[in-house]
């Protein structure tokens, strides 16, 4: 028989080669498979989408930078750059790289695709939200004009990505945002979130962290440079300006909106009474169908029924029936609560 | 092409409606219920919901009483299950291999079927067929029937609603404690039982790791081996407390798997699957007693034993042929066995428990009987068992443990092999289930195999490290 | 067994048979096929076994039928084929209970469907109710439960809610079998066609929604004129339904 401490030594070898070959995307398998694909067109249509956003945002981008911000070999970015040019796809200009109209056409050809393709992640799958950007930057890639139509039908036609970016239509054309960064408005601004920008992905965990929906009221209260607090669906949120300035707002006419009142469906205590006002855009696909079949739809009155021994999931009671949903749902639906004396004191 | 036109305009009036027509589609459908209900309900009494529903729903998921209740509840059902069947299981195994076996033995003899015809036929299928039913009838027709009771009334809801919490951590559904249970009564079972599970995605994980409670058919295969050589370590007094304890370690250790994977799975290959989670706690509803024993017995009982015949007779039959066929001057049960023992001994296991555990995959009941007579076929024992082929168990748990230790059993055998009976493959009626209950070959694939690699995996660091060790 | 056919009728009954039979039923020598559909605790299964005398396991879950049960019965000379749907709270989402359910009631074209709801919570059942009736317009509402309601002091005037819902109304308790003989005399009225309905249409729909569904409803009826349930295709195409999109494709609804 062999000697056990060899064996428990050879399997330790074995675990441990599998785990660098196939390690989550650092892993030698991952990184030549990515090497054999990591072709011209990707690199080409990655730099297109640089250049894209960087003259939406008003500057300009010459070699070094695109050199700096991809993670590729230097000199083929260059070779690729020169194709580029051939190609006609982008011209130069003191030294800066511009897009020209074929180039704008291809680059929003991608971003059609990479928010087709968001979309869909979110409407048709389970995929968490901040796996979405990274399997869409594979996809836009790999899907051709026909088939993000057929995508694009199959959706619906949307108009928005889930994270409010407008997505360009097959002929080119890009609904502008009408809005502008939190930080941007004074203390005291009654708004409504309309789009997460989803990069860099730092700043984005945290917002995702923070739970905060689109769509949402806002109601800020201080704004300053160390820190932004706002109001939104009954919540208080500090947010450094630098993560603020990820969001984006349209303010809302005074009138149109009573935000105070404005409760997620977490926040509501036994013994209160609420009715429900909407689910947040947040909530989508087979979760929202599903909550909107039970009967949690606008107008309805809610009342907590039973609260499980760890607090999560809670048991409401809509339309005479008791309905459980996590809590992580109940955020999304939004209520106001109704002043009722009398059943306080039951 | 009138029909492209249809769709062209409805593309169109998507695109012009926007988001939201679901939405509002459902609320404008409620409206009118609200409005129809309206004109012809009227409620004259104030309280919302029964005040008996009330007060019990209070006290089965109160933050105290919520928990104690339900493991009360289900020790007192796996108890009932164990101990309750243990008289009938007796009874039929007398009966159908006591009795009828010699019987039809000799009505062979009579009939004149030369060795070999009676040999398959009694020896091999109907052996097997008599030891499924034996094992497997009495606690399924008392765990089912006990389970849906609780169904009918509509505590089981309440249940999936307490454990939520605890399954979400591992990206399950709090639906999966119910089929979680079932598995313990029947694999099978269990894996029908996940239908209860509307998302997707949690509905794939309560399906995949279901095999990893431990059913009916390795209670016994536990409790005998847990019994002769754990049992054995303390003083007569502790014997039975002692091994009684290794048992519900093992059952533990199944459920800490199930989490383990169930969180594995979702993080990896079930990432992409849509998940949602609602749950409806109904009203309480008194169940019809014998009517609801009469319908679990035919709906859940005697389907699934049916599923275990039909895939143990054929069993029966390989068992009896591997070890009557001869190849060169031994048979084939021998020859696998002696190619399978360096890998055996290597997890700690040894030659027969691998072929027993690849032929015995109908059904776990025949393992113990199968690894009994392989051992006495190989270890030449004389003066046990009726012949090669010829599954047996023994009456006394020392003789068994005899031929056990005469068969080179050692302590790092017996748990090894009870961890190898919890980490093994689903029997092939549960595949068969799962095939049918997720129509894909993949997941099933999957289902099959992943408990397996994790059985090898664990059985052989334990071995190194007890051969270290010891 | 063959008869030569005699009458256009004839050959629409062959055609349907084919498609039932597509659906995995087979309605042999039956004269009528009635689906059981309602919302999970509903006691639909119980009103399904009060029916057949059959014994299907009635459990207190949400989606324990998720298989269609089948079960038949005779009444008045006619033989009548009962299939039980699984139980489900709408028809619009796309989980697998859902899609069964709505298959056969669009693509089997049941006789007649008995829609089971539960009395002491009509507004919440309702949801389904008025989504079948934009299927099928013929459909006798089964308001199980009574005994349930009348201890709560729910009192329901089934009158007007026939009238309201322009299908009729039995109440029943099909745990004590009340209410079961109406219900099988009102089942025989809607299949041989001596009660007609006029089922109630959703009504409360903003209006460019409902003026888009009115434009696909009068495309779809200018192609295909004989389609009972342009509106609810017309619906659900709309809401990008895959399976009615394929549907729409190969002409499948088009049974006439």
């Amino acid at each position: 028989m062999t000697n056990p401490v060899t064996s428990l030594v050879i399997f330790g070898i074995v675990v441990f080669l599998l785990f660098l070959i196939f390690y989550p995307k650092n892993g030698i398998y991952w990184r030549v498979k990515r090497s054999l694909e990591d072709d011209t067109k990707t690199l080409i249509e990655d730099i297109l989408k640089k250049l894209y956003h960087a003259e939406d945002n008003g500057n300009n981008l010459n070699s070094n930078d695109i050199i700096n911000s991809l993670n590729s070999n230097p000199k083929k970015v260059l070779e690729t750059i020169a194709e580029m040019k051939n190609k006609e796809l982008i011209s130069f200009e003191n030294g800066d790289i511009r897009l020209n109209e074929l180039g704008m056409d291809y680059a929003l050809r991608i971003i059609r695709v990479h928010r087709l393709w968001e979309k869909y992640l979110s409407e048709k799958t389970g995929f968490d939200k901040k796996d979405w950007h990274e399997i869409a930057e594979k996809m836009e890639h790999q899907i051709d004009s026909n088939q993000a139509k057929e995508l694009a039908i199959d959706l619906g036609n949307p108009r928005f990505d889930p994270h409010g970016d407008p997505i360009p239509t097959e002929t080119g054309e890009i609904e502008p945002i009408n809005g502008k960064p939190l930080p941007a408005f004074s203390e005291g601004t009654i708004g409504r979130i309309i789009h997460i920008e989803d990069e860099p992905e730092i700043i984005y965990k945290q917002i995702l962290a923070e739970d905060l929906h689109i769509g949402s009221h806002v109601h800020i209260i201080e704004n300053n440079k160390k820190r932004i607090i706002f109001h939104s669906e009954g919540e208080e949120f500090i947010l450094a300006p630098i993560v603020a300035n990820n969001l984006t707002i349209s303010e809302l006419q005074k009138e149109d909106i009573s935000e105070e009142a404005i409760f997620r469906l977490s926040n509501l205590k036994e013994n209160e009474q609420a009715k429900i006002i909407g689910i947040s855009r947040e909530c989508r696909g087979e979760t929202r169908r599903r909550l909107l079949d039970l009967g949690f739809v606008i107008n309805t009155k809610i009342e907590v029924d039973l609260i499980s021994p760890m607090r999560n999931p809670r048991a409401y009671l809509v339309r005479d029936t008791s309905i459980a949903i996590r809590n992580e749902q109940a955020k999304f639906i939004l209520i106001e609560k109704i002043k009722n004396h009398a059943k306080s004191n039951i | 092409m009138k029909t492209n036109k249809i769709l062209n305009t409805s593309n169109d009036l998507r695109w012009q409606i926007g988001e939201g027509f679901h939405d509002k589609l459902t609320e404008g459908i409620y409206s009118d219920a609200a409005t129809i209900a309206q004109n012809s309900v009227q409620k004259k009494g104030d309280e919302k919901r029964f005040r008996f529903d009330r007060s019990l729903d209070k006290i089965v998921t109160s933050k105290i009483w919520g928990f104690p209740i339900m493991i009360l509840i289900l020790s007192v059902v796996l108890w009932l299950t164990i101990i309750g069947a243990n008289y009938p299981s007796g009874l039929l195994a007398d009966l159908l291999i006591g009795t009828v076996y010699p019987w039809l033995k000799s009505i062979g003899e009579s009939l004149g079927f030369s060795w070999w015809l009676s040999g398959f036929l009694f020896d091999g299928v109907y052996l097997a067929l008599a030891w499924v039913i034996a094992v497997m009838l009495p606690p399924m027709a008392i765990f089912f029937p006990l389970f849906t009771l609780l169904e009918d009334f509509g505590y089981l809801p309440r249940v999936a609603f307490n454990l939520d919490h605890l399954l979400k951590k591992s990206g399950a559904h709090g639906k999966q404690a119910l089929t979680m249970s079932m598995g313990f009564g029947c694999n099978a079972a269990g894996v029908i039982a996940t239908r209860i599970i509307d998302s997707p995605r949690e509905r794939l994980i309560a399906i995949i790791t279901n095999n990893f409670s431990l059913c009916n058919g390795r209670w016994p295969t536990q409790i005998l081996i847990a019994s002769i050589f754990i049992g054995a370590l303390v003083p007569e007094n502790f014997a039975g407390a002692v091994s009684t304890l290794a048992v519900i370690s093992i059952a533990l250790l199944g459920i800490f798997f199930t989490f383990m994977v169930s969180l594995f799975l979702s993080k990896t290959m079930l990432k992409g699957e849509v998940s949602s989670f609602t749950l409806e706690l109904p009203p309480y509803r008194p169940p019809r007693f014998w009517k609801t024993i009469y319908t679990s017995l035919i709906d859940r009982t005697l389907i699934v034993l049916w599923r275990a015949c039909v895939f143990a007779a054929p069993a029966g039959a390989v068992i009896w042929l591997i070890s009557n066929i001869a190849i060169g001057d031994s048979n084939i049960a021998n020859w696998l066995i002696v190619h399978l023992d360096g890998f055996g001994l290597l997890l700690g296991l040894n030659g027969v428990i691998l072929l027993a555990y690849i032929v015995a995959i109908p059904a776990n009941e025949i393992v113990i009987p199968t690894i009994l007579m392989l051992t006495v076929m190989t270890a030449s024992i004389t003066g046990v068992g009726s012949g090669d082929g010829v599954m047996f168990e023994l009456e006394s748990v020392s003789a068994t443990g005899d031929i056990l230790k005469a068969g080179g059993w050692t302590l790092l055998t017996a748990i090894n092999l009870m961890l190898f009976s919890l980490l093994h493959n689903p029997c092939s009626t549960t595949i068969y289930t799962i095939y049918k209950e997720t129509k894909s070959i993949k997941w099933t694939t999957v289902a099959s195999i992943l408990p397996i690699i994790l059985g090898f995996i664990v059985c052989f660091i334990v071995a190194q490290v007890w051969r270290i060790m010891v | 067994m063959q008869k030569v056919t005699s009458s256009a009728c004839e050959g629409c009954d062959l055609n349907k048979a084919s498609n039932l039979k597509k659906l995995g039923i087979n309605i042999d020598n039956n004269n009528y096929v009635v689906a059981l559909a309602g919302n999970p605790n509903t006691g639909k299964s119980t009103v399904f076994n009060a029916l057949t005398g059959l014994k299907q396991h009635t459990g207190n879950w949400p989606g324990k039928t998720v298989t269609r049960a089948e079960g038949g019965y005779s009444y008045n000379d006619k033989k009548y084929k009962l299939v039980d749907l699984p139980g489900t709270y709408s028809l619009l989402s796309t989980s697998q209970d859902e899609e069964v359910a709505r298959n056969f009631i669009l693509f089997g074209k049941p006789d007649v469907t008995i829609i089971v709801v539960d009395a002491s919570r009509l507004e919440r059942n309702l949801n389904l109710v008025l989504q079948i009736l934009e299927i099928t317009d013929k459909a006798v509402l089964c308001l199980n439960l009574m005994d349930e309601a009348k201890r709560l002091q729910i009192d329901i005037d089934d009158r007007t809610l026939a009238r309201d819902l322009g299908i009729p109304v039995v109440p029943t308790s099909a745990r004590s079998k009340e209410g079961i003989p109406e219900l099988l005399q009102t089942v025989h009225q809607v299949a041989t066609g001596e009660i007609k309905c006029k089922p109630h249409r959703i009504k409360n729909i903003p209006k460019n929604i409902n003026n888009a569904i009115e434009k696909l409803r009068l495309e779809i009826e200018t192609e295909y004129p004989n389609v009972p349930n342009s509106r609810w295709i017309a619906l659900r195409l709309l809401d990008g339904d895959e399976r009615i999109i394929e549907a729409v494709k190969t002409g499948e609804f088009i049974t006439e």
